[in-house]
């Protein structure tokens, strides 16, 4: 890669990622997690990262969120370095696991980045409603994380991470808890918001199947030490039904192609 | 299937079990010469008194009646004066040591949050104060409330003094490990969407630690009435531990028991309140909106 081409585009370059490396020290032992992987994503693309589990693919999109500190390498969000431990302004990041606080209701989780950045009550108020009508949890707004469902918890989270309209959105497998039911609903979810929104996503799964459904790129990791091993482009027409999307013979097509090159990379995690 | 409960059954039970220790207590030493081996020495009202003498002596120590078993008068002035008279009356002694408890517990509790938090959240803090913390938790700490009489002395200050040293440090070991033990999802999730340190720990971190806080505050309650009867035990006017010291030197058992009873109701009635508060502030753990 030259210098220059680096930061040729910033206007359509979202995420630039360079060089990207990160050894963890683990009782004495350095295990390399991550070795210099390179990648963008342009303005409103939704890019999955793919790989088995341990491909370093969560590592690399918790350096990008500035939850991990890389060991060496460059991230650039809209052409500015991101600082490690500092949030960046504009960026949402959805957890794994919920992370909804326990001791506030549905409505206060959903406004709790309004209130932080000291927006009135009423607007506050109209935004936590739009937010919850949008989630299909209008009736649950003054309930506790406790109430809900695994489904309910992960769109609420969903939803405090939207309230505060970031363009780029981190989500970390957020629907991997769920039943294959509940998480074929919430990819139309996702989708229907992202449609409207043109938000910039970076999408980490092991689900193959959830990577084509929602996204324009899949960028494939190789096991440990985690590398990008290839890149495919997802062409299906948008919008797209989570459902019927999984029927058409392209969806075969890209499945097959993706699935033998995951599978060595399962293979290969595997033994020891 | 669970026979359900019935609160009415259950109340029957505790009223029945109440008279029979009343009873017990009011007549059972009668029986201490006919049956000598059934009935112990202890039942004995010389050490342990019995209801209707606890009863009367109540009237007498909060002036409702005289030291001659007439009741005093509200019209005429009587109770007046016995409450003018009389330094260290019940209502006086129990208003005391409520108040002394109270601001011993409010110090204490307050400091060893403070404290708790900061050290909780603080990894190179809680290294310096480690062993300092550990030398001074292992002391007990009622063998200090001596020193305190005799540094803050006989007044409510070395009530209070006492009260919060044994209070602070119950509070703040709580703290230390809900502060210590909080979710860091939680910490990143409210770092990713904006927050700074202060609204962290304003917003993620006292709420997590309140769980661990309110599990030592019913404990703390009874701990700052501990301190303070101590310390009223060393060296006081008023209060409800100096009746107990004077009903003691007069070998009077009746006018302590009236003593302790109080203590046991104003313990009631603080832990009660205390549960009230939980049940509020906690409310988002109860899981009764589930299903």
């Amino acid at each position: 890669m030259h210098a220059s081409q680096f930061v040729a585009s910033p206007v359509t370059r979202r995420i630039d990622v360079r060089g990207l490396c990160k050894t963890f020290q683990l009782a004495g032992t350095a295990i390399e997690a991550v070795r210099d992987v390179s990648f963008s994503v342009r303005r409103g693309e939704f890019v999955a990262l793919l790989g088995p589990s341990g491909s370093g693919k969560s590592t690399v999109l918790n350096m990008i969120a500035t939850l991990v500190k890389p060991t060496s390498g460059q991230i650039l969000i809209d052409g500015t370095p991101v600082v490690p431990g500092q949030a960046t302004p504009n960026v949402g990041y959805v957890f794994q696991r919920d992370t909804l606080f326990p001791w506030r209701t549905v409505a206060d989780n959903i406004g709790y980045g309004l209130q932080l950045a000291g927006v009135p009550v009423a607007e506050r108020k109209e935004r936590i409603d739009a937010c919850l009508m949008q989630a299909g949890l209008q009736d649950f707004g003054n309930a506790y994380p406790s109430a809900l469902s695994g489904g309910m918890r992960q769109r609420a989270a969903l939803m405090r991470t939207l309230v505060v309209e970031p363009q780029v959105l981190l989500m970390d497998e957020p629907f991997g808890a769920l039943d294959t039911h509940t998480k074929i609903d919430m990819h139309d979810v996702l989708l229907r918001i992202w449609e409207r929104e043109q938000q910039t996503v970076l999408f980490v799964t092991h689900d193959l199947g959830e990577a084509l459904t929602l996204a324009d790129r899949i960028i494939l990791f190789s096991a440990r030490p985690g590398r990008i091993k290839e890149s495919f482009e997802v062409d299906f027409a948008r919008p797209r039904n989570a459902v019927k999307i999984r029927e058409t013979p392209r969806y075969a097509e890209l499945f097959q192609l993706i699935w033998h090159s995951l599978g060595e990379e399962f293979i290969k995690g595997r033994s020891p | 299937m669970r026979r359900a409960r019935r609160p009415g059954r259950t109340l029957a039970w505790q009223v029945l079990i109440c008279l029979c220790i009343l009873s017990i207590w009011q007549w059972g030493y009668d029986l201490h010469d006919r049956l000598p081996w059934l009935v112990p020495d202890l039942l004995d009202p010389y050490f342990i008194s019995k209801p209707s003498d606890i009863f009367e002596h109540f009237l007498i120590l909060s002036c409702l009646k005289s030291k001659l078993g007439v009741f005093n008068g509200w019209f005429n002035g009587e109770f007046g004066r016995c409450m003018a008279r009389s330094e260290n009356n019940l209502w006086i002694a129990t208003a005391v040591t409520l108040k002394n408890t109270f601001f011993g517990f409010v110090t204490g509790v307050s400091s060893g949050f403070a404290a708790g938090l900061l050290l909780g959240r603080s990894d190179r803090l809680s290294a310096i104060f480690q062993p300092f913390i550990t030398a001074v938790n292992s002391i007990p700490r009622i063998a200090l409330a001596p020193i305190i009489v005799l540094a803050f002395g006989i007044g409510d200050t070395s009530k209070i003094v006492t009260s919060w040293i044994v209070v602070v440090f119950l509070v703040f070991f709580n703290t230390f490990e809900g502060a210590r033990s909080i979710d860091e999802g939680f910490v990143n999730a409210a770092r990713l969407l904006g927050a700074s340190e202060w609204q962290i720990t304003r917003t993620v971190v006292v709420p997590s630690t309140m769980a661990w806080v309110f599990a030592s505050l019913t404990p703390a309650i009874s701990f700052a009435l501990i301190g303070v009867i101590v310390g009223e035990f060393i060296g006081a006017e008023r209060g409800i531990g100096r009746l107990i010291i004077e009903s003691e030197a007069r070998a009077e058992a009746s006018g302590m028991m009236v003593a302790v009873i109080v203590l046991m109701l104003v313990g009631v009635a603080l832990s009660a309140l205390i549960w009230r508060l939980q049940a509020y502030l906690l409310r988002w753990q109860q899981h009764n909106l589930a299903e």
